[in-house]
């Protein structure tokens, strides 16, 4: 092995990569978009949602009244976020019709006489208008519509049953609670039961959620491994076939070790700066990045080389830029998608998860993920971290027979 | 001693047999040409040499080793194709061959001045003649004991065509040997000590130029221009004849050929502008070991 030959091609390699407007594109400004265009979309992750709820209701002078009712919804809301937005209708079919436009999510109808009802006991009666062609859409509105009426209808009962209870000791007799053996305390705590037969009670934990950036982080590596990084080492080595030079460097005392030692790292070097770039960008516009650990880096630069030999192997086959730039792209369009690069693995089809397990790229991923996102071990991934580099030395070994062979050839 | 020495080589690319047994012996010290048309396969025995393409069977020997990768450092190499790298400098592409060759860093300083390149112009910027000097310099990087230069003055101008032969004289003048391939007679000529005629990837004839010339024995050639009319009639009675736009070439092989050939032509009505008794060039050397026109 020539450390100087080396040398010489990664330093020739950089210089003309640096010079080549087409490869900047392709190297930084192409993960950017992806990184923008994910951290745009999904970067705000886990923000509470509004909803735009109609509301009919008429005047009364009792002492509470639907407006009341109202007045509560807009005022409740999370990390200062509201839950409802209300907009008041003159009439139930102005409300609906709105619904059917998509203007607002439901429809809250409160009778004529809602306040009357509630103020004197009785039982009161609300109507509630879903648009159902959305299942998703219906399943949350709906979802939360009626889990605040039954909140403000426990509200309600509590607040009846303290009435009850104040005259509870004037409406049983002593005798009563003597034959029974029972104290007035027993009978409250009976009715507070059988009007709550639940207590719920919430408690916070801080749960060990992905945040999205992170793993749109990752997916961006995966991409420059699926385009750029096959796309530079293949058309590279392809390019100083058609310029003529690869039967320079042929004829010269380098071997093809020290050849393709040359173009791995130049590669590598390139790929890494822009995965260090789209690292630092990703902390400078969304306000988080990630940063691996030595094992991450590892599993990168395994994947890495990974991704070289598969762009050497599919080049050598080819023996065109247009057909390797374009079975590239075949490749790994979908891969994309169903190797677990921009979609969790979790919401995949089921016929796409070994994918994801056996395609290297995606097995890398989703160990990376598993060690920098979720904070396994790396005892638990290193299985599949035998298993990709195990294909990656059966790759780099395909990759330098079929390129001896390509040069075997060069007429 | 021999520089290269080639013996039985033959080369197949599928069916078609690019090189059918050829020998040759260059000597040390020498310009040695060869001399053929496009196709005759002066580049592929070339690419055997200095490039390490394979070949299917015969011996390649250089200064009396096999050829290999270690004897082949005795080679410097020329192609027709620029071997530049077109976004890189002057400076940093001999740079990148010096690295690739290990050859002396300070060669990179002298070859740029002894070739007067500008060291800081892109590859993609320099002219033809440039860019065949800056190939020319890279292949002197490591100081080669043999120059191998594959058609050195197609696609030049005539100053950068000089240019390029007084170098060649000047690597010769050094001790270098030099082998050049080229189809230009006027430049195998001026440069060459001996050479070899080629053909359909054989070796025809090998020789001083004069000895060359000499196969022709007192021959004269007959050169006429004008408008030329009744060629093809004069073709059949001097089958050696060699057209071109608006000119002929005949060898005298009687000694009425130049009274015959223009008596023909008058009374077939051409217009005769010249006409003019020369000494036989390598062209016509060629033409009657082959039968055919050179370019």
């Amino acid at each position: 092995m020539k450390a100087r030959a080396i040398k010489g091609i990664v330093v020739k390699d950089l210089k003309e990569i640096s010079r080549e407007k087409v490869a900047l594109f392709w190297v930084f400004v192409f993960p950017l978009m992806w990184v923008t265009l994910f951290g745009s979309i999904w970067g705000g992750g886990g923000e509470p949602i509004t909803i735009d709820l109609g509301v009919v209701y008429s005047d009364e002078d009792t002492e509470f009244t639907a407006q009341d009712v109202v007045e509560i919804m807009e005022n409740i809301s999370i990390e200062n976020a509201p839950i409802f937005n209300t907009k008041r209708f003159d009439n139930e079919t102005a409300g609906v019709k709105s619904i059917k436009k998509g203007t607002i999510n439901a429809l809250v109808v409160f009778p004529n006489d809602f306040g009357k009802s509630v103020v004197t006991g009785k039982q009161a009666k609300i109507y509630l208008y879903f648009d159902k062609s959305d299942p998703q859409e219906y399943q949350i509105v709906s979802g939360v519509v009626k889990g605040f009426f039954a909140e403000f209808e426990k509200e309600m009962k509590k607040k009846r049953m303290e009435i009850q209870l104040q005259y509870a000791g004037l409406y049983i007799s002593e005798d009563v609670m003597k034959m029974y053996n029972i104290s007035l305390e027993d009978i409250k705590s009976y009715m507070v039961a059988g009007s709550e037969p639940l207590v719920i009670e919430e408690k916070e934990v801080e749960g060990t959620k992905v945040s999205p950036i992170k793993f749109y982080i990752t997916s961006f590596i995966g991409i420059q491994f699926l385009f750029a990084t096959m796309l530079i080492i293949g058309v590279g080595i392809l390019e100083e076939i058609e310029k003529g030079t690869l039967k320079r460097v042929v004829a010269s005392p380098a071997t093809s070790w020290d050849f393709l030692i040359g173009k791995i790292a130049s590669t590598f070097i390139i790929v890494m700066f822009s995965i260090l770039v789209g690292l630092t960008y990703s902390r400078i516009v969304f306000g988080e990045t990630l940063v691996p650990s030595l094992a991450g880096w590892l599993i990168i630069l395994i994947a890495s080389v990974f991704s070289m030999s598969l762009g050497i192997i599919i080049a050598m086959a080819t023996r065109s830029i247009r057909s390797t730039t374009a079975l590239v792209n075949l490749l790994s369009m979908p891969l994309l998608f169903l190797a677990g690069v921009v979609i969790p693995e979790a919401i995949l089809p089921s016929w796409a998860k070994p994918i994801v397990n056996y395609f290297p790229l995606g097995r890398a991923l989703k160990d990376l993920r598993l060690l920098e996102l979720y904070h396994k071990p790396f005892v638990e991934i290193v299985g599949g971290v035998i298993y990709i580099l195990a294909v990656t030395v059966v790759m780099l070994l395909a990759s330098v027979v079929l390129y001896n062979r390509v040069v075997k050839t060069l007429e | 001693m021999l520089a290269l020495e080639v013996k039985n080589l033959r080369k197949s690319y599928g069916d078609f047999q690019a090189l059918k047994g050829v020998d040759l012996e260059v000597e040390d010290g020498e310009i040695f040409a060869i001399l053929g048309p496009n196709g005759a396969g002066k580049t592929t025995l070339l690419r055997i040499l200095a490039e390490g393409l394979g070949y299917d069977e015969g011996e390649v020997n250089v200064f009396g080793e096999p050829l290999s990768k270690k004897s082949a450092r005795h080679i410097g190499y020329v192609p027709q194709e620029s071997i530049s790298y077109d976004l890189l400098t002057v400076k940093e592409n001999l740079g990148f061959y010096a690295d690739l060759y290990d050859a002396p860093r300070e060669e990179v300083d002298n070859l740029i001045s002894k070739f007067d390149l500008p060291p800081s112009s892109k590859a993609k910027e320099l002219s033809g003649g440039l860019k065949r000097r800056l190939n020319l310099a890279i292949s002197l990087l490591y100081d080669p004991k043999v120059l191998i230069l594959d058609e050195p003055s197609t696609g030049l101008d005539v100053p950068s065509r000089k240019q390029l032969w007084e170098d060649i004289i000047k690597f010769r003048e050094s001790g270098k040997t030099i082998l050049i391939a080229t189809h230009y007679m006027e430049e195998a000529e001026l440069l060459s000590d001996r050479l070899t005629i080629m053909d359909s990837g054989r070796i025809i004839r090998t020789g001083k130029i004069e000895a060359l010339k000499s196969l022709l024995g007192d021959r004269t050639v007959i050169h006429v221009s004008g408008i030329l009319r009744g060629v093809d009639n004069l073709r059949k009675m001097f089958p050696r004849l060699i057209e071109r736009r608006d000119s002929i070439r005949v060898h005298s092989d009687v000694d009425n050929t130049l009274s015959i050939v223009v008596e023909h032509l008058i009374s077939s009505g051409s217009r005769i502008r010249e006409i003019r008794v020369e000494e036989p060039t390598l062209e016509d050397v060629f033409l009657e070991l082959t039968g055919k026109k050179l370019n």
